[in-house]
């Protein structure tokens, strides 16, 4: 079981209590009607699937059901920091 | 009134023993309403404040009180308010008319959940062995207030001045949180009251 801070209830819950919710930080086109098949269907189908560090959205869906970031090494499945939305990492293994 | 029927009215009662080591008590038809809002805005907090009585509770799983009414911390921007039975419509509506022009929500949730109080002598063993969060004395002090699970269905816990739980369930989960209990507290002994 994992054991993870949520940034809203500011303690260390039980991973029972959390539904993980895929690829944190994408940002919706601007100006969608512009975009070709395949950039829409990159934003909207097509998740980075790395090895290693990995910045992700869980929500506390037993807790205050509010949706955070995590940065979780897919290797080892550490959980180096969580954060709520809306801020950036601080973990990010080099990479802006 | 009279064709009320509590969440748990149902269930069979064991016979009474001698020493139980957890009793369970449903604290019947309290009124539930749950409270949005932003605790940033001095408008939204001040004018809650006077209607209850009771200021919002800011600080996570923190919670407040005033005679019959508490105040349970959800999350950053949610608030479960607990008040005496059938006042609820009324407070409703004096809390619509404090925030009449805010950005602001209340919805009645009175019918869909309710409360029950575990107490005993092995309520923390029971505790340990029913939710996942670490309910020892320790980690849960006398007014906190925890989102959680309990048995796989969600609960609101509460911790009284008594060292007893209070919990908030759903409805449709009352029967098996019911079945849960009585299994779970064979060992100890049950008494319902």
């Amino acid at each position: 079981m994992l054991h993870i801070y949520c940034p809203y209830c500011e303690e260390m819950r039980e991973e029972e209590e959390f539904s993980y919710s895929g690829e944190a930080h994408i940002a919706r086109p601007t100006d969608p009607e512009s975009l070709t098949d395949a950039q829409w269907g990159d934003y909207v189908f097509f998740r980075t699937n790395p090895r290693g560090l990995h910045h992700e959205m869980w929500n506390h869906a037993a807790g205050c059901r509010r949706y955070f970031n995590a940065t979780r090494n897919t290797q080892t499945y550490e959980i180096h920091e969580t954060y709520k939305m809306g801020e950036q990492p601080t973990v990010t293994g080099g990479k802006p | 009134m009279t064709n009320m029927h509590s969440p748990l009215h149902h269930i069979e009662v064991p016979a009474s023993v001698a020493a139980a080591g957890v009793v369970m008590r449903e604290d019947k038809y309290r009124g539930h309403l749950n409270l949005r809002g932003n605790p940033q805005d001095e408008a939204f907090t001040s004018a809650v404040a006077k209607t209850l009585g009771v200021a919002l509770p800011t600080t996570p799983n923190s919670s407040a009180e005033n005679g019959t009414t508490r105040v349970y911390w959800l999350c950053p921007n949610e608030w479960l308010l607990l008040v005496a039975e059938g006042t609820q419509g009324q407070v409703e509506a004096d809390l619509r008319a404090a925030l009449a022009d805010q950005h602001i929500a209340i919805t009645d949730l009175s019918s869909g959940q309710t409360l029950v109080n575990l107490s005993g002598a092995n309520i923390d063993e029971l505790m340990l062995k029913s939710a996942v969060y670490d309910c020892h004395p320790s980690n849960f002090p006398v007014s906190k207030v925890v989102q959680t699970t309990f048995a796989k269905t969600g609960a609101v816990i509460y911790k009284c001045a008594d060292g007893s739980f209070d919990l908030v369930i759903r409805r449709s989960f009352s029967d098996y949180f019911f079945l849960w209990v009585a299994d779970a507290s064979e060992e100890y002994g049950l008494q319902v009251v």
